[in-house]
């Protein structure tokens, strides 16, 4: 008797239990959460869905938490602080990384493989929000998978890195932090594409990324040529991380260098900065023998341990 | 007097959204060659008031990971249930026990999701991988990880990190002539480096003390390696057959 | 017959009173008018095989696509109304992608096999108040390849979402013979080789036409070199050695 008006009705217990039970399915209780598809969680949805608080202002609640730089003292540290680096030249794309992660001062890890393995022929680069890149990246690779199987060809590098643009602009004002370089080989050759989550997008030969770019810049400007050999390309990007984990304080501990060519990338090496400035990256290929450090090129002579003379 | 205003009237009140509390403590792990040690302190405090001398910051998973959390407690016992549900799906959907490398990446999609309402915790995973290494992932609160040999996170982090980088790592150590150091240290090692790493932090940190948990993961079919003569110990594992956990406790000082 | 059914053949999700569901039962009719197509599973891989219809000298027949992939440890072939199976096998490609997203292992071939049989069910169903997706069953039947832990291993799924494991099983029009062949042929310690002999054996056995390099398509899926279709070479040196 009290069916009609309990189904329509939009107050009493009933309809609390209703619109309860309206909210937890909508929110992540889809049929898609179990059975075959095994919970893909916020995925389920066909693209990645975010839970955000129900607050006139959610970007400046997330600000207000996380953001260290604009308050050191906030609870939720994320990590930041990078030299990164990428370049073109006719041997195919170096890329280079510092692996320290700072939340404010400390020293979060000194691991981090800043440079994410996209797949066997794409590589991104790491710098601003850690998670943001390792998720968009990665997410990045699952879309040119795909690409590949329903066009039974591989995504160019461009595609690809307009793929990821467009799809952090469509989260512009949202708080993400990153800026990346796509690099890869594809039909146009060699390419590096420059991608961050204001929305900019550029094509180029060299760029430089984080804290510690302006360094890293000094010196990939100054041995910088288009007609570079592989192993002084690779030296070069050893030489350049060097420079930026040797004189900004948040980037360091070590580099990680990769080489794209024509077959997809290569991992080269990981390199300790501290042994690059006493001992030089060891015997590889491009090195030229010593360390990289002032204090080797002054043989020991410093303000610290003048010369003779000058302490006449 | 002219700018003598009411309070009330002339000053607008700011309010702010903060859910978020930390409630202290420190956790850490540590992969051995097949073992890997996962371990918490267990007191919970606001503040400087302690609110609980018993609040378990480290949980079993399955039979081959075992996860810690650390900084808001309610965000991290709501993430972990939120973590077992979804195994436990995955058990339904595939039968089997989804492998640690996969209860890591799915801990970042799952941080990942909250990226603009972000869960106030720090984990750590700990386990047994496919080919029956020990690892340690490391998580920040919106997801993103790193496979390591060892972690600390919370309130004593920068305390015990240190300590662990100079024991385990060899950071700053030069092996003496003709030696080198061991890759993986063996379980006993672990136990006691971590015991004293939680006795250290206690000392020197207020928000750390009361009790000890040591979660210790084994390998299928790895012998006990001492772990028999661990007193205290207790099984934790549902099968004796394949990878096996056991937890350990010990007291920390209580003031 | 026909009076019978009438009442009943109409609605895709309305049972008959002895309990069928005849617009299912139409739709696996209309892959036994399909090519015919065969999958062996052995110890070393598992080998899809299918035969093209080239109905006209000018039809370019590398343009008939009935063998794909899903990713590289699964493959699929088809009989039906190969239409169809383009969405399924969109389907299968997006939930092995995701699973490989959110897990970081590869799909197991059961669970992409559920997956696929999960989208067959959504003829009929409108979930709350939204437009039903699909208006009938898909008339399509698949045979799905790939490896994981478990091994090598053959899926057959048809359009009533029944999905069942195999280790040879032939669809299409000429599969009475092929399957009565390949339960005759087929053993357990096939090797890879053998299983693509047997598979062109039994296709031209049931083919009107005679079988050479341009009628028919072979793939495999091997843990060592994941999803591949043979090439021509490959494919002529095979049809040498039956």
């Amino acid at each position: 008797m009290n069916t009609f008006a309990d189904r329509f009705s939009t107050t009493g217990a009933l309809a609390e239990l209703r619109k309860a039970q309206k909210a937890a399915d909508e929110e992540e209780f889809s049929d898609a959460m179990w059975g075959s598809e095994a919970g893909f969680g916020s995925l389920a949805k066909g693209v990645p869905t975010f839970s955000v608080p129900n607050i006139p202002d959610p970007t400046a609640f997330l600000r207000l938490h996380t953001d260290d730089h604009a308050d050191p003292t906030c609870k939720i540290k994320i990590s930041h602080g990078t030299t990164t680096l990428a370049f073109r030249f006719q041997g195919g794309v170096i890329v280079a990384v510092d692996s320290r992660a700072t939340a404010g001062s400390y020293v979060a890890s000194g691991t981090v493989k800043k440079v994410i393995e996209i797949n066997p022929y794409l590589l991104g680069t790491m710098a601003g929000g850690a998670a943001d890149c390792q998720y968009w990246e990665t997410y990045l690779g699952m879309h040119c998978r795909l690409h590949e199987l329903r066009n039974r060809e591989r995504i160019s590098v461009s595609a690809a890195s307009k793929y990821l643009s467009n799809l952090v602009y469509s989260y512009k004002g949202m708080g993400l932090s990153m800026g990346t370089m796509i690099c890869g080989w594809d039909k146009t050759g060699p390419a590096v594409f420059y991608v961050d989550s204001d929305g900019t997008r550029l094509k180029g030969d060299l760029f430089s990324v984080g804290s510690g770019s302006t360094f890293a810049y000094g010196v990939l400007d100054q041995g910088y040529r288009w007609d570079l050999t592989d192993e002084e390309a690779q030296e070069l990007g050893r030489r350049s991380i060097y420079a930026a984990g040797h004189r900004d304080a948040f980037s360091g501990n070590t580099c990680n260098l990769y080489h794209v060519k024509e077959d997809g990338w290569k991992f080269i090496g990981n390199y300790d900065i501290s042994k690059m400035h006493y001992d030089g990256p060891g015997n590889v290929l491009g090195a030229t023998g010593g360390g990289y450090g002032y204090e080797l090129r002054v043989e020991g002579l410093s303000s610290a341990n003048p010369p003779v003379a000058a302490q006449a | 007097m002219p700018d003598m205003v009411p309070m009330s009237v002339a000053q607008p009140q700011e309010r702010q959204f903060n859910p978020y509390s930390d409630n202290g403590g420190t956790i850490l792990a540590v992969a051995g060659a097949n073992f890997s040690v996962i371990a918490g302190d267990t007191r919970q405090s606001e503040g400087y008031s302690i609110q609980t001398r018993y609040a378990p910051k480290v949980f079993r998973l399955t039979d081959k990971a075992v996860l810690a959390v650390n900084g808001f407690a309610a965000d991290g016992n709501m993430f972990v249930k939120k973590v077992k549900q979804r195994l436990e799906w995955y058990r339904h959907a595939h039968s089997k026990d989804m492998p640690l490398r996969a209860v890591a990446r799915l801990i970042q999609s799952m941080l990942y999701a909250r990226r603009f309402f972000p869960y106030y915790v720090y984990n750590i995973l700990g386990g047994i991988e496919e080919d029956g290494s020990g690892a340690v992932y490391s998580f920040d609160p919106v997801g993103s990880y790193e496979r390591e040999a060892c972690r600390a996170a919370g309130a004593a982090s920068s305390l015990v990190q240190p300590f662990l980088d100079n024991q385990i790592y060899f950071k700053n150590q030069t092996p003496a002539p003709g030696t080198s150091h061991p890759a993986h240290l063996a379980l006993t090692d672990v136990l006691a480096l971590v015991i004293d790493s939680f006795t250290s932090a206690t000392e020197r940190h207020i928000e750390v003390g009361d009790g000890l948990e040591m979660y210790v993961v084994l390998a299928k079919g790895s012998p006990l390696q001492g772990l028999e003569l661990v007193q205290g110990v207790q099984e934790m594992s549902t099968t004796t057959d394949g990878e096996r956990v056991f937890i350990v406790r010990r007291n920390l000082k209580r003031d | 017959m026909f009076l019978t059914r009438s009442e009943y053949d109409r609605g895709v999700n309305t049972f008959s009173p002895e309990g069928r569901l005849f617009q299912v039962e139409y739709a696996i009719e209309a892959i036994k008018l399909g090519s015919t197509t065969i999958g062996v599973r052995t110890p070393e891989g598992v080998v899809l095989g299918v035969e093209q219809r080239v109905q006209s000298p000018l039809l370019e027949a590398s343009s008939i696509e009935k063998i794909m992939e899903i990713d590289r440890h699964l493959g699929c072939a088809m009989s039906g109304l190969t239409a169809d199976a383009r969405t399924m096998i969109d389907h299968a490609r997006v939930t092995s992608q995701n699973h490989a997203f959110t897990y970081d292992e590869k799909i197991k071939v059961e669970s992409v096999t559920q997956a696929v049989c999960d989208l067959a069910l959504r003829f009929g169903e409108s979930v709350h108040d939204e437009e039903a997706m699909m208006s009938r069953p898909f008339g399509v039947a698949l045979l799905i390849a790939g490896y994981d832990e478990l091994g090598p291993q053959l899926y057959h799924t048809d359009p009533s979402g029944t999905s069942v494991r195999y280790d040879a099983k032939a669809i299409g029009s000429g599969s009475e013979a092929a399957q009565s062949e390949l339960q005759d042929k087929w053993h357990k310690q096939m090797t890879l080789q053998e299983a693509r002999t047997l598979t062109l054996r039994v296709l031209k056995q049931v083919m009107e036409e005679k079988l050479d390099h341009h009628n028919v398509q072979l793939a495999q899926v091997t843990p060592a070199n994941g999803f591949e279709i043979l090439d021509e070479a490959a494919l002529k040196s095979t049809i040498q050695l039956m």
